[in-house]
């Protein structure tokens, strides 16, 4: 400890000069019934070799996805995330900065979050984005809050939300906390057979603040009828859409077909999956919400030589200034990995992004094709998909995953985990880092799995 | 200038990437789905990439640039081999979805974050999940709410605020659905025992406060308003912002609270990346914990058959609180910062009061050093203390007032003036309750020698014309940036051509 305490050995000089005595002195304010009796009871200090020596022991004890084949995604992707983009934003410039309060000294960060409010706007299709919330929940969260904010007034079922009714458990979670203050009611839209969201069922929420609906949904699948959406839900009810980022090199940009806010998790844009965090969530709408959305927002200005500059703009909105009447209480933001989503985007380009996602198509269509001729394997959606896709095994889904973690591959996700009545399915995920072999790998393990549960069924 | 959408090479892309698995198939979208138009992004190379943000970077200025006395924020050194610990495969490609037997390591480090935490703050059960202290404030608030409607107590709809609290207080408690009652504070800028005692009632579900208060004053009362509160039936939350000044030393559990959150990019060095990401683990006592969202990171004897996959005498695992007010985070929080923050307390450990006498003696030390350089310069009479007091805590305020009146310099004039000599400005203007308010808080991480410096240069701003300090900062890269400009004519993106 005493590497980080510059003034360790200067304690006297510094007390006698202020007319103290001991370092006791600097505490005579705390009265003693609320004082600690002795040490801390905690294991002494170490040095940064020994803290190094222990996270490389402890982490290299967890089994790393790179380490085998892996097909674990839903909501978080496997991804390559280039060098210089780690190189950059260690920077200790970046690193070590607060918040930009003062922008005459953080015109870096801030012209940054612009460049990265421009890439996610153009990326979505909508003209506005706020440069980050917590990770896709929140930010899925606080878009439902929002619409019930900009539409209630108006609204025949105020008060009100859909979404889907595949949306993930801890994700249902989040919005349902983030929603209970507001009094709002999360109810569900059903999807067909196919995984397709059901058309009929959505008119049932024209009237209601908000839709969430996801592209591509939590089961992979590509749906063309979001397209319709809007035409069914109205201009009174908001349509929301979550994106896999990725995704939008090769499909259509929700903003281009009636979304008026895009949410999503940006972690496939610039970030490693890092056992779920630190992530970041994209917020990205038209117009109308601007003055009623959360989270922080940079603006280009000028300074007094009318020489360009950037500052944090519509600050009125937030809990600094507008306290509980705030439009989220959200402060400390993800800005430094949404700053590695937009080295990630600015490296990639328009060109690169197709390429990647192309990749992540080729990977996912491939996993499909061999998986549907594998013996005991059913692809469960006839369907486009994107990134991942559900199938059905023999026996259940747990079981058949801890077979395939015995031969070393992680298969995939429980179904069972998510919804009722799949604990026969697994969701499999392919990313631009999944190669042949592994798809290979995995199939043939999927077929000795059915044989043998097919020998003791 | 650099502009990033200046860059349109023809084919330039900055990073090559391996063919498609099936180079023979074209991928297939929905025919409705296919993406028309590109998104307009621009077109680098790797080197052109590198220099547009390096040249970013060099107009930013962060703690490894120099001193930044930024109060309520915590600035203290952010030690890199954290930085290369977050790196490592181990955490950097797990998913938290992974079974538990792939996670004993990392379970292992949420278990001892958990206990270190729970021990320094006097609490029985943390959760490592809120990502922000925002968060945690809403976390814990909302397990406030649900303990009370498990009891029947269904009326206690409000929360107590002082008026000197963050502002994610009252912002947190809206958004869980609370009323906020809010309270002044004494002419001292301390809590009024009066003014609580008259609001506390059936109706209160918590007092929300931070102490060290952020006028950097501890609270001696704060026992008594913590019975007051009980006493009422109520909670007593505690804002961990300024839990920099008093780790080892004192406890929230000690006071009398029930809950806290701690930010762990403010005491525990996760560093602040310009905004973010934070992380606000909560600590609750045993009645409250479990609402908590889950999972916690438990631990048991282990099996015979998990002996071979472990890192202790211990087999790690998730558990799930009984009534669970669900989650706040989708995953299991911001577990890359977690390791981090586990990384820097292992430094300390035991001594982490050590770190926070340091920052105690800093504060005051660099209190002391502004009056003594002032009154060297003959500049005493244009500040006075923000709120009188022996010794201060882990921070401290000054009010410009003074010199407001006697020379028209505002507190923003003396920010910018300090930002031309080299240094990130204090907080301005909070707590509202001192007038042309300065905030400063040095951190432990800070030498002697920068202190006295810092505290030369405060003096001469003051020495400055005020014409001159009005037209500060001159030496950054932009001069004072015009905020009114940028709300009435708003460009919150690159305009292209359609503008």
């Amino acid at each position: 400890m005493v590497d980080q305490l510059p003034n360790r050995g200067r304690e006297s000089e510094m007390l006698q000069e202020m007319g103290l005595q001991s370092m006791e002195d600097l505490f005579s304010d705390i009265p003693s019934d609320v004082r600690f009796k002795g040490a801390l009871p905690l294991p002494g200090p170490q040095s940064e070799e020994e803290i190094l020596h222990d996270a490389r022991r402890l982490l290299g004890s967890n089994t790393a996805m790179g380490s085998r084949p892996s097909f674990l995604g839903a909501g978080l992707y496997r991804n390559y995330v280039p060098a210089s983009v780690f190189q950059l934003v260690t920077r200790g410039e970046f690193l070590t900065a607060y918040t930009p309060y003062q922008p005459e000294v953080s015109q870096g960060m801030l012209q940054a979050m612009w460049e990265f409010q421009t890439l996610i706007s153009e990326l979505v299709g909508l003209p506005i984005a706020n440069l980050s919330l917590y990770d896709g929940s929140t930010a899925a969260a606080e878009a439902l809050t929002c619409a019930v904010r900009v539409h209630n007034r108006k609204a025949s079922q105020p008060d009100t939300v859909y979404v889907s009714a595949l949306t993930p458990p801890d994700k249902l979670s989040v919005m349902q906390n983030y929603c209970q203050g507001a009094e709002i009611d999360i109810r569900f839209i059903a999807h067909k057979e196919d995984g397709s969201l059901d058309l009929e069922a959505l008119k049932a929420a024209a009237g209601s603040c908000g839709v969430y609906l996801e592209q591509p949904n939590p089961l992979g699948v590509l749906d063309e009828g979001l397209t319709t959406v809007k035409e069914i839900i109205g201009s009174n009810t908001a349509l929301i859409v979550g994106v896999q980022p990725v995704s939008l090199g090769v499909v259509e940009a929700p903003g281009h077909y009636g979304a008026d806010i895009v949410v999503g998790e940006g972690q496939p844009l610039g970030s490693p999956v890092t056992g779920g965090g630190p992530l970041y969530g994209i917020f990205a709408c038209t117009k109308p919400y601007l003055r009623l959305m959360p989270g922080r927002i940079v603006g280009r200005s000028i300074d007094v030589d009318g020489k360009e500059a950037y500052c944090l703009t519509l600050s009125t909105r937030e809990q600094h200034i507008r306290r509980h009447r705030a439009t989220s209480n959200i402060c400390t933001n993800e800005t430094l990995i949404a700053l590695m989503g937009a080295m990630h985007m600015a490296l990639l380009g328009p060109d690169g992004l197709r390429d990647l996602a192309h990749r992540n198509m080729m990977a996912c269509q491939k996993a499909k094709e061999v998986l549907s001729e594998t013996p005991g394997v059913r692809v469960v959606h006839d369907a486009h998909h994107f990134n991942e896709f559900a199938i059905e095994v023999q026996g259940s889904a747990a079981d058949c995953l801890a077979y395939l973690d015995s031969n070393g591959i992680i298969g995939g996700l429980d179904l069972g985990r998510w919804y009722e009545g799949t604990t026969n399915q697994i969701l499999v995920t392919a990313t631009d880092q999944t190669t042949l072999l592994e798809i290979e790998a995995l199939s043939a393990q999927l077929a000795m799995w059915s044989s043998h549960s097919g020998v003791n069924a | 200038m650099s502009h990033l959408f200046n860059h349109n090479g023809a084919e330039n892309t900055g990073y090559s990437q391996p063919a498609p698995l099936s180079s023979d198939a074209e991928p297939v979208v929905p025919k409705g789905l296919i993406r028309k138009a590109s998104a307009r992004w621009p077109r680098l190379s790797e080197p052109e990439m590198v220099r547009h943000y390096t040249w970013l970077s060099k107009r930013n200025f962060g703690i490894d640039t120099g001193f930044y006395p930024l109060g309520s924020c915590t600035m203290k050194h952010n030690p890199r081999v954290n930085e290369v610990i977050a790196q490592l495969p181990g955490i950097a490609d797990i998913h938290p979805h992974q079974p538990e037997h792939h996670l004993q390591g990392l379970l292992s480090i949420f278990y001892e974050m958990q206990h270190m935490l729970e021990v320094c703050a006097g609490m029985d059960q943390v959760t490592l999940q809120p990502v922000a202290g925002a968060q945690g404030e809403f976390t814990a608030v909302r397990c406030i709410q649900e303990y009370f409607r498990l009891r029947g107590e269904d009326q206690r709809t409000k929360v107590i605020v002082p008026d000197s609290a963050h502002g994610t207080n009252p912002a947190s408690a809206a958004m869980s659905g609370f009323e906020i009652v809010e309270i002044p504070s004494l002419e001292d800028g301390r809590m009024d025992l009066e003014a609580l005692a008259a609001v506390a009632d059936e109706t209160t579900a918590a007092m929300m406060i931070t102490n060290p208060n952020t006028l950097g004053l501890f609270e001696a009362d704060i026992k008594a308003a913590s019975e007051i509160v009980h006493q009422a039936g109520g909670q007593m939350y505690y804002d961990g912002a300024n839990f920099n000044a008093i780790l080892g030393i004192t406890s929230p559990g000690l006071m009398g609270f029930d809950a806290v959150h701690f930010n762990l990019h403010k005491t525990f060095s996760q560093p602040h990346g310009g905004g973010g990401p934070g992380s606000g683990p909560i600590g609750v006592k045993a009645h409250l914990a479990p609402f908590l969202p889950g999972p916690l990171a438990a631990r048991r004897v282990p099996t015979a058959d998990e002996l071979a996959q472990t890192v202790d005498e211990h087999w790690y695992h998730w558990e799930q609180p009984e009534h669970s007010i669900g989650k706040v985070q989708q995953w299991h929080g911001n577990a890359g910062a977690v390791i981090r923050c586990w990384a820097y307390y292992r430094r300390y450990g035991s001594g982490l009061k050590t770190m926070s006498e340091h920052a105690v003696l800093n504060a005051n030390y660099l209190r002391h050093a502004i009056h003594r350089e002032a009154k060297k310069a003959g500049v005493d009479h244009l500040f006075v203390d923000g709120a009188e007091t022996d010794v201060a805590k882990h921070e401290f305020t000054l009010s410009m007032q003074p010199a407001k009146d006697a020379l028209g310099v505002s507190a923003m004039d003396v920010a910018k003036g300090l930002l031309d000599r080299g240094y990130m400005a204090p907080t301005v203007y909070f707590p509202l309750v001192v007038p042309e308010c300065m905030m400063i808080e040095p951190t432990e991480t800070e030498s002697k020698d920068t202190l006295d410096t810092f505290a030369e240069h405060f003096a001469q701003v003051l020495k400055t014309e005020p014409e001159a300090l009005h037209e500060a900062p001159i030496t950054t890269p932009v001069r004072r940036v015009d905020e009114v400009y940028a709300a009435r004519n708003l460009c919150l993106r690159h305009p292209y051509d359609d503008a």
